[in-house]
C-alpha cells in the first residue's frame, strides 16, 4: 500500500512538472501544446550533451555521486543548461511556427502543435539514435523507511526522493513567481483577459515569450528527473503525453495547483491499477482517468466553469 | 495652447475595408471632460479603441499634447500618458484589488507611478476590500478599480468607455462624481457614453459621432437643450 502511493508520487512529481508546464501554455497561448511532451524529450537529452561538456570541462570526464545521490552536482549543473537550452528550443519554435498562426484559430496551432512534435521527436532520434541512455550507472540501493509489516513497507531510493523534493520546490517557486512578482501578475492577466493587459500596459508578446521559457523549462526539469529515475529515450515524452493532458484536465486547465493535483492523482491511479489490473494497462489508466474526468466534471477539480 | 487629445480624420476599422470611423475627429483640452455621443453603432467605442491602440487607424493623427502617438502599440499607451478604461471585463477579476493596483504601478516607470493609498483615499470602497478578487466585487466597485488601475499609471488623459453601463443609477451618480473628482487632480477625461442626460450633467463639452464621424459639437450646457442631439439620435440630420 505505501510502496504503490509512494511509486504513484514519484511518477506523478514527473507528470506535474510537464502538466504545469502544459496547462501554462494553454492558458496564455490559447491552445493546446502537444509539443509540451517533446520538450520533456529534448530537456533530457540536451542534459546527456549538457552533461558530457560540463565533465568534459572540469576534467576527469568522470562523475563522483553526489551524497547519497548516484549522481554528482555536474548533472544538477547539465538540468540548468538543459533547461535553457530546450527554453531555447522553445522559443525558436515560437518563432518559426506558432508566432505566425498566432491570429488564426487554435485548431490551426493544436495541429500545428502536433506537426512540431513530430518534427522535434525524429530530429532527437536523429542526433541521438534509439538506443536508451543514462546518465549514470550508477547502482543504487533503496532504503528501507517502513518495515515490511506496516502497510506492505516501504523503500525508496535518494534519487526517487529528490525526485519529489525537487518537484515541490519547483512547484512552489512557480506559484510564488506567479503570487508575488511582476511578470505572474503579468502573466494571469494576460491569462485572463489579454487585450485589457494590453491596456495596463502589459508587454503581452513578452509574456507569451516568457511562458514559453518557463513552460519549457519545466518540461526539461521533468524530462531530467524522469530520466534519473529510469532511461532516455526518445519517446519519453511521447509517452507521457496523455498522463499530461489527463493531469492538466484533471486539475483544471489554467490552474497550476490543479496540474499539480491532477499529476500526483494522475500517478496514484497509474501506480494503483498495477496491483489490479497488471503493469501491461497501466498506461491505459491514464485513458480511463481522461475519459472519466470529461464525463463527470469537464472543467476539472479547480477550473472555472467555462 | 496645445489640445490635451486630438483624433484627427481617423479612418479605421477592425477588417479592411469595413471602415467604421469615417475621418472622425475630434480634440480635448487640458483638465475638460468631453462626452462622446451618438447612437448605436456610431463608431464612439472604436473611436476610443483606435486612440488606445487597438483598432487599427488606415489614416489620420491622434496627438497627445502636440505629440504624434498614431500606431503606438497599445501596452506602449500608458508610458506616453494615455489611460483607457474599456467597457466591459475591465479588471482582472482573477487577481485581487489590490494586485490589479500593483500590477499597473509596476508596470510603469517609478516616476510616473502615483501611489496606491493614494488611490484607495480617492476610492474609499476599495480600500476596504483591497485583498477580494476584482470579480467578487459589485459593477460600481469594479468601475471604480477599473479608473483607478488607469490612474495608477498618471494619464494626463484618461478614455472610459461607457462607465455607467449596466449600473443602478445610485451608482453611476458615485461613479460620475468620482470622475469629477479625478479631474479635479488635473486629468482629462475623454468619456464615451449612452447615458446622455448623465454624461451631459458631468462634461464641459460633448461631440456627437454619427456613422463614424462627428456631426454635432458643442458645450454640455447648451446641447442638452439643443433638439439637433434627439433628432441624431432618431436618424435625422443635423
Amino acid at each position: 500500500m505505501l510502496q504503490l502511493i509512494a511509486d504513484g508520487l514519484i511518477v506523478g512529481s514527473v507528470i506535474a512538472l510537464g502538466a504545469v508546464g502544459l496547462t501554462l501554455t494553454y492558458s496564455i497561448l490559447r491552445f493546446a501544446n502537444f509539443g509540451q511532451g517533446e520538450f520533456m524529450t529534448w530537456g533530457a537529452y540536451l542534459a546527456i550533451t549538457a552533461l558530457a561538456f560540463v565533465l568534459a570541462v572540469t576534467g576527469g570526464g568522470v562523475m563522483e555521486p553526489l551524497g547519497p545521490f548516484s549522481f554528482g552536482w555536474q548533472l544538477l549543473a547539465a538540468l540548468v543548461i538543459a533547461a535553457g537550452l530546450t527554453a531555447s528550443l522553445a522559443l525558436l519554435v515560437d518563432w518559426a511556427l506558432f508566432r505566425r498562426l498566432r491570429r488564426g484559430n487554435a485548431i490551426t496551432l493544436v495541429i500545428a502543435s502536433f506537426g512540431a512534435a513530430l518534427a522535434l521527436r525524429n530530429l532527437i532520434q536523429f542526433l541521438y539514435g534509439t538506443l536508451p541512455e543514462y546518465y549514470t550507472r550508477e547502482i543504487q540501493i533503496a532504503i528501507r523507511l517502513v518495515p515490511r509489516d506496516t502497510l506492505g513497507g516501504l523503500r525508496v531510493t535518494p534519487d526517487q526522493m529528490l525526485v519529489v523534493g525537487l518537484t515541490a520546490v519547483t512547484v512552489l517557486g512557480l506559484h510564488l513567481l506567479l503570487t508575488r512578482t511582476t511578470l505572474g501578475r503579468a502573466m494571469r492577466a494576460t491569462s485572463q483577459n489579454p487585450a485589457l493587459a494590453r491596456v495596463a500596459g502589459v508587454d503581452v508578446e513578452g509574456v507569451i515569450r516568457s511562458t514559453w521559457i518557463i513552460g519549457a523549462a519545466l518540461a526539461a526539469v521533468a524530462g531530467v528527473l524522469a530520466g534519473v529515475v529510469g532511461q532516455v529515450r526518445p519517446m519519453l515524452g511521447f509517452d507521457l503525453l496523455l498522463p499530461l493532458f489527463a493531469a492538466a484536465i484533471l486539475g483544471g486547465i489554467g490552474s497550476v495547483w490543479g496540474a499539480v493535483a491532477g499529476g500526483f492523482i494522475v500517478g496514484l491511479a497509474e501506480s494503483f491499477s498495477v496491483p489490479i489490473f497488471g503493469a501491461e494497462y497501466r498506461a491505459a489508466t491514464a485513458f480511463i482517468v481522461l475519459i472519466l474526468i470529461l464525463l463527470l466534471r469537464p472543467r476539472g477539480l479547480f477550473g472555472e466553469r467555462g | 495652447m496645445s489640445n490635451a487629445l486630438a483624433l484627427e480624420s481617423i479612418e479605421g476599422g477592425y477588417e479592411p475595408g469595413l471602415p467604421i470611423l469615417r475621418g472622425a475627429s475630434l480634440c480635448v483640452a487640458p483638465g475638460e471632460i468631453v462626452a462622446l455621443l451618438g447612437p448605436n453603432g456610431a463608431g464612439k467605442s472604436t473611436l476610443v479603441k483606435a486612440a488606445a491602440g487597438l483598432v487599427p487607424i488606415w489614416s489620420g493623427r491622434v496627438t497627445l499634447a502636440g505629440r504624434d502617438i498614431t500606431g503606438t502599440p497599445a501596452h506602449r499607451m500608458v508610458h506616453q500618458g494615455l489611460g483607457f478604461v474599456p467597457q466591459t471585463e475591465n479588471v482582472f477579476a482573477n487577481l485581487s484589488v489590490l494586485e490589479n493596483l500593483q500590477l499597473a504601478a509596476a508596470l510603469v516607470e517609478r516616476a510616473r507611478r502615483r501611489e496606491i493609498g493614494e488611490m484607495f483615499a480617492l476610492f474609499p470602497d476599495l480600500d476596504r476590500q483591497r485583498k477580494l478578487a476584482a470579480g467578487r466585487l459589485s459593477g460600481g466597485q469594479r468601475q471604480m478599480l477599473a479608473v483607478a488601475r488607469a490612474l495608477v499609471a498618471s494619464p494626463t488623459v484618461l478614455m472610459l468607455d461607457e462607465p455607467s453601463a449596466g449600473l443602478s443609477p445610485k451608482f453611476v451618480g458615485t461613479v460620475f462624481e468620482r470622475l469629477r473628482a479625478v479631474r479635479d487632480t488635473g486629468v482629462t477625461i475623454l468619456l464615451v457614453e449612452q447615458n446622455v442626460k448623465a454624461a451631459l450633467a458631468l462634461a464641459d463639452r460633448a461631440v456627437v459621432l454619427v456613422e463614424g464621424r462627428e456631426r454635432l459639437e458643442g458645450r454640455a450646457a447648451d446641447l442638452a437643450d439643443d433638439r439637433r442631439l434627439a433628432g441624431l439620435y432618431l436618424g435625422e440630420a443635423a
